[in-house]
């Protein structure tokens, strides 16, 4: 067969590249657009990401692990009985005001009490061993690099949480927080920076580590709603990691941005797009007019047209996920928060195609033109 | 049915190609243009017939209708024995496809192929595999001596040459009837000439009824018939002397 879509496109690259570049960038935004996003609010659920705990217990109705409310410690006691359950540490979660030293303005942190012993389950994933062992010193805390800056301090340094000094001990990676800045630090240490007195006994969360990671849901299923413990909920580290980055997604109204974000790029593509494959259609509306004056029907030129748009879209792809890479790799290099799954880039890559085809499509309208009665005119 | 192999054509042979009273009327905005109205015509199998005409004459109307590229408003249109008029345009591309050349004044080659796949390129569509596609093309393109020149693209062509690739892109369907609208007017003496002599050979050896739309008067001296044509009618109808036959 006489690939005539593909060696038009090579030998008229020229007439193509518009249509290559409307796609590859239609594709690149699209692409950017949602690691931005889930890179953003990705780091609403860091907490549970970057911890190996296999159920969480909170408050009933909490929709984002920041906004977290005390639960009663004998919830505890329950989890204990039974017989999946391997380990339980607490977190705390404590809303602080942050002020330098030198009188530096007022800043909202989140400190995080945890486990400071290697195996403690809460940020294993997210600070090393070494890092979290300086926190067993009382009124120590660790900032993360991205928030150096704001905070105005750097390690050795002293500052005040809540009125109480505190001083700087290391610097984390890959902690930035939503919305305000994490601070992490000991139990025992966020314990005294509370504000309330009556919650300092009070756990935010309770982390569970089972026997049998997989039967996360089984187990919280069981544990879940028992009486006499006061209110609490069980999720499954999944369902909270998700839980948290849709609130911040729905709630915000981040997401409904997104998808108008997403239709006015497929749009400008579309458009774009179709009208350069019309005109390269139109350009050779001769030559197709005689094929179908030799009797090629017009559905087979209708899928030399479609071929044609379907390698615009192709060429437009490649371009756009190795700019995509290169930039991706450059924001993860400044601490952009940025991040990609297989599902969103699939979706991505799905939409740049079938922008192409809606504007190959749009494009079999130049068709029209390639009536062979006008050859003879 | 090979290219290759002769079909001569008697003159007791039912024609290739009738017309019976056909009309033809083109509308801009308000005013109406009645081209063609009432023509009648036989064009005989394996001759070269030439249509002559003062431009606007309705002669390139009359190539259309008869080839089934456009419809009549009247009258009917046999070729080979189907009636074209009764066709939709889906069977009407199929019968273009088994049965018909077409080779214009532009010569409307795909700038992006080369002069063997211009011609092997409706092949395919005709369902034929690529080896023999591939064959009949070649086959085609030595019957217009373009062997040496079959990896070259248009753009590395010559008017003349272009043309006979066009003819080759036509040929090598093996039509029955094969239309060809002023071929020889965008070309210079020396390569009209050759499309010419081409036509003529085409017509002779495959016994393909050639119906060629021209004011070329060389043409005339290949034709084994010449129609003449004005304002919508056919004013004369001449033969050629039997001499041109054996040529």
């Amino acid at each position: 067969m006489v690939a005539l879509a593909r060696k038009t496109l090579i030998h008229e690259w020229r007439r193509f590249l518009p249509a290559i570049l409307a796609v590859g960038f239609a594709g690149l935004l699209q692409l950017l657009q949602a690691a931005l996003v889930l890179g953003i609010f990705s780091s609403a659920s860091i907490y549970v990401t970057g911890s190996t705990a296999d159920l969480w217990v909170g408050y009933p109705g909490t929709r984002s692990v920041s906004l977290g409310q005390p639960i009663n410690p004998d919830v505890g006691m329950h989890l204990r009985m039974d017989p999946a359950v391997a380990r339980i540490e607490p977190f705390y979660w404590v809303d602080g005001n942050w002020r330098g030293v030198h009188g530096s303005g007022g800043e909202l942190v989140y400190v995080t009490g945890i486990d400071p012993r290697p195996d403690g389950l809460m940020f294993s994933r997210a600070l090393p061993a070494s890092l979290r062992a300086r926190l067993v010193e009382p009124d120590t805390v660790i900032v993360d690099r991205a928030d150096v800056g704001k905070l105005g301090v750097k390690v050795g340094d002293t500052a005040a949480i809540n009125g109480r000094r505190v001083r700087v001990v290391g610097v984390s990676h890959g902690l930035r927080a939503l919305g305000g800045v994490n601070v992490v630090t000991s139990i025992d240490t966020a314990r005294q920076l509370t504000t309330d007195p009556a919650s300092v006994d009070h756990p935010t969360y309770l982390l569970v580590q089972l026997h049998e990671g997989s039967q996360a849901d089984a187990v919280a299923r069981r544990l879940r709603g028992a009486p006499g413990f006061g209110p609490y909920d069980v999720w499954t580290a999944r369902q909270f990691a998700r839980r948290s980055v849709l609130y911040w997604l729905l709630d915000t109204g981040a997401g409904a941005g997104v998808v108008f974000m997403a239709g006015i790029v497929f749009l400008v593509g579309a458009v774009i797009t179709s009208q350069t494959l019309m005109a390269a259609v139109a350009g050779s509306a001769r030559e197709y007019a005689t094929l179908n004056a030799l009797g090629v029907g017009l559905r087979n030129l209708r899928w030399v047209v479609l071929e044609q748009a379907f390698w615009v879209g192709a060429l437009g792809l490649l371009g756009a996920t190795v700019l995509g890479l290169l930039l991706l790799a450059g924001a993860r290099s400044q601490d952009v928060p940025v991040a990609l799954t297989a599902p969103i880039t699939l979706v991505c890559m799905l939409l740049a195609m079938s922008l192409a085809a809606v504007s190959g499509l749009v494009a079999m309208r130049g068709l029209r033109r390639a009536d062979p009665a006008s050859l003879l005119r | 049915m090979s290219a290759r192999e002769p079909r001569r054509a008697t003159p007791e042979a039912s024609p290739a190609l009738r017309a019976e009273g056909i009309a033809k009327a083109f509308v801009s905005g308000k005013v109406r243009t009645q081209v063609l109205e009432g023509l009648s015509l036989s064009i005989d199998a394996g001759e070269l017939t030439l249509i002559s005409g003062p431009s606007g004459c309705g002669k390139s109307t009359l190539l259309a209708i008869l080839s089934g590229l456009q419809k009549v408003d009247a009258g009917r249109v046999l070729a080979l024995g189907s009636d074209l008029t009764a066709l939709d345009s889906h069977a009407l591309e199929r019968f273009r496809l088994r049965h018909t050349g077409f080779v214009f004044q532009g010569f409307n080659l795909f700038p992006a192929l080369n002069a063997l796949e211009q011609v092997a390129l409706p092949l395919h569509y005709l369902g034929l595999p690529d080896r023999q596609a591939q064959e009949r093309a070649m086959q085609s393109l030595d019957e217009v001596g373009m062997t040496p020149r079959i990896h070259l693209r248009p753009g590395e062509l010559s008017g003349g040459e272009k043309q006979r690739v066009a003819i080759a892109r036509a040929l090598a369907k093996h039509p029955e009837l094969l239309f060809a609208d002023e071929p020889t007017s965008a070309l210079d003496a020396a390569n009209g000439q050759i499309i010419i002599d081409i036509l003529h050979r085409i017509a002779r050896s495959h016994g393909t009824t050639v119906l060629c739309v021209s004011h070329d008067p060389r043409l005339t001296h290949h034709a084994d018939r010449m129609l003449s044509m004005e304002d919508g009618r056919i004013l004369s109808d001449r033969r050629a002397e039997p001499l041109h036959h054996e040529a």
